[in-house]
């Protein structure tokens, strides 16, 4: 990752960083990722990022294909949804105006976030399951379903049933963040304290067994939308991550103790740790110590925890780019080509291949994972495979869990006495 | 790391094994053997899977349940370190209150967030003895937490005569009560309720084969279809 030194000093938009990793448990029966993550510059030094989550039911074949097209469709159309909101110092429409003429002058602020919501429901949320759809119809028009997807199909499902997937978006322009969500995933907003803040309603339909989709009758109506208002909320920090990482935290409460432990972080380590680090948090939620589930984060850091200095002196400093080892740290990273995609203000990194779409290609080991699994449909059973620690991307690290990371055994009250 | 660490999914596996008076003896000694005969395949699926945990508590009713297990242990600890049950001299069959001991450890803010779907695993060699009402009034109980809903419920009957229709009721519908004809078939069933708990652990599984496929293993000794497909809890989460 590259950083120009004037980003460095000064921030002026939110930097972005993501990560995705296969899980144990697909990498054991050959099924490919079916999470994705795309972010896209927008007007103004906004950003737009989408996470999305195929499911995994075998009735949802094709639904790694389905989280491409929807984080693709959601930055496109996130990317629209900001050169709709109100230019800065628009606090929002006047009363007596037209909807479309957004006033200046001292609106109150609640009414532009009542406003910006009502334009995400309006516009951001329903255009985004209308594109979807289209562009998974024209996706098996142009690759029907084969004899084989056919029998793993249920009776009666929706051609859109097959791509499945959930989606998790973020719009940033100036203070507004806004936030959509259909299915399963967390947003955890990290305050200035280091409080947890959980913007996104809670949808009481999700229970870890079944998930609301975009390919549901009722997609529009099932998601739930969220806009902060960062001057009212200051945020250091977004984090927007598909189940498979929450499902590995130990702690029930996690949220609160991630938002605690980033905040500390950004005030004392610098954005190239965290970009190098964030692969390593993701792998190990990924792996069978954690969910073994497919694992997608992208981690929205604002301005001000760009800028976060420590209240303490640094322990220690590197030169950026250089292999650091703290000292009191068990986690050791060897960062090679860091897999992130960054997004300071108006600058789209090239070299990981983002596509125009916006969605992030699949690595030719996707490719031929969904290849390999699409050919085990066809011969109609799937080989149980060892277990490899296969990772997707060039990045190589080790790292060891601190023993005090690792869930302690329940002490065992059965000693034989009754 | 931030947030403290990462650990398996657990998935909560509870027994509720009859100590009635009518377990007296060799019915008993069978029982045991069979619980003993279980847990090492779910030690060894446990270590061949990757995505659970697999936690074991124990209720043994008779008259009124009682709490042989209580906390949540992994299975290799409780496999290692078993102790036999004991009937309850003059005990009767009460399932209600039992059901309702288990609802309380399933409810909302007893379980886990990130817990997988629970099994339940019931052995009896009778009908209930409850009041009216009650063996209704305790697996309503059950049913109406969300984790007792989504459960895996397994009935293991041994003899003919205890696969009856409250069974039927408390069993998951895509499951057929296994039936033990003699004490010796008890750990056969066992260990085929245990390949159920890892094969149907799995969202979306053809059920009606796999219960076929069960039903047929364990009528063979020896048999274990799931042998070559170890490691099944996949991710099969789908719409509502």
């Amino acid at each position: 990752m590259t950083m120009p030194a004037d980003q460095a000093d000064r921030p002026a938009g939110w930097l972005v960083l993501t990560a995705s990793e296969r899980g144990a448990a697909h990498v054991a029966v050959r099924t490919p990722n079916q999470d994705s993550v795309a972010v896209e510059p927008a007007d103004a030094g906004g950003v737009v990022t989408a996470v999305a989550d195929g499911h995994g039911h075998s009735r949802h074949l094709r639904s790694a294909r389905g989280s491409r097209f929807a984080v693709s469709i959601g930055c496109q159309v996130g990317q629209e949804f900001v050169g709709k909101l109100p230019a800065r110092g628009a606090a929002g429409p006047t009363p007596g105006r037209p909807d479309d003429e957004w006033g200046t002058g001292a609106e109150v602020d609640l009414d532009a976030a009542s406003h910006i919501a009502k334009l995400a429901g309006d516009f951001l949320v329903p255009t985004i399951v209308a594109r979807w759809r289209e562009a998974v119809l024209a996706d098996v028009a142009a690759d029907p379903f084969t004899d084989a997807e056919q029998d793993r199909r249920r009776r009666g499902d929706d051609p859109t049933i097959a791509y499945g997937s959930t989606l998790l978006l973020c719009t940033a322009l100036d203070q507004w963040l806004v936030l959509a969500q259909i299915g399963d995933g967390d947003v955890v907003g990290v305050r200035s304290d280091g409080t947890a803040t959980l913007p996104v309603p809670v949808d009481p339909q999700l229970d870890g067994l079944v998930t609301t989709s975009l390919c549901g009758q009722d997609a529009v109506d099932d998601f739930r939308i969220a806009v902060v208002d960062t001057t009212r909320t200051p945020l250091l920090a977004a984090l927007l991550a598909t189940d498979g990482y929450g499902n590995a935290q130990v702690v029930e409460e996690w949220p609160s103790s991630f938002s605690k432990d980033l905040a500390v972080l950004l005030r004392e380590r610098d954005m190239q740790w965290l970009a190098s680090q964030l692969p390593v948090w993701t792998a190990r939620c990924a792996s069978a110590d954690g969910s073994a589930d497919d694992t997608t984060v992208a981690l929205l850091i604002s301005p001000a925890g760009q800028s976060a200095r420590p209240l303490m002196p640094p322990s220690s400093s590197g030169a950026a780019g250089s292999v650091q080892q703290d000292s009191g740290s068990d986690e050791i990273t060897i960062p090679a080509v860091i897999r992130t995609d960054t997004v300071p203000s108006g600058y789209v990194p090239a070299e990981l291949g983002v596509s125009n779409s916006g969605a992030i290609e699949p690595t030719a080991d996707e490719v031929e994972a969904e290849r390999s699994g699409a050919a085990q449909i066809e011969a109609g059973q799937m080989e149980q495979q060892q277990v490899e620690a296969e990772r997707l991307g060039p990045q190589a690290f080790s790292c060891e869990d601190s023993p005090a990371e690792r869930e302690p055994l329940p002490p065992s009250p059965w000693s034989g006495e009754r | 790391m931030p947030g403290g660490g990462v650990a398996r999914r657990p998935l909560h596996f509870i027994v509720m094994a009859d100590c009635s008076g009518s377990m007296k003896g060799e019915k008993m000694q069978a029982l045991n053997y069979a619980l003993r005969s279980m847990l090492p395949h779910l030690v060894d699926w446990e270590r061949d899977q990757l995505q659970a945990q697999l936690l074991i508590r124990i209720l043994a009713f008779a008259s009124a349940p009682n709490w042989y297990v209580p906390d949540p242990v992994p299975v290799a600890e409780l496999s290692a370190r078993w102790r036999n049950l004991e009937y309850v001299p003059m005990g009767r069959t009460n399932m209600g209150p039992a059901f309702r001991a288990v609802a309380e450890i399933l409810a909302p803010d007893r379980l886990e967030r990130r817990a997988l779907r629970p099994a339940i695993l019931l052995i009896t060699d009778g009908l209930p003895t409850d009041p009216p009402g009650g063996f209704e009034a305790g697996l309503t109980d059950l049913l109406s937490t969300a984790a007792g809903r989504s459960a895996l419920r397994l009935a293991v009957a041994i003899g003919r005569d205890a696969s009856s229709e409250p069974l039927d009721r408390f069993r998951s519908q895509d499951v057929p009560v296994l039936v033990a004809d003699g004490t010796d078939e008890i750990a056969d069933r066992l260990v085929t309720a245990s390949i159920a708990v890892s094969r149907m652990s799995e969202i979306g599984v053809n059920r009606e084969a796999l219960a076929e496929q069960l039903l047929q293993a364990g009528r063979r000794r020896g048999s274990d279809p799931a042998a070559s497909d170890r490691g099944a809890i996949r991710f099969d989460d789908t719409i509502l």
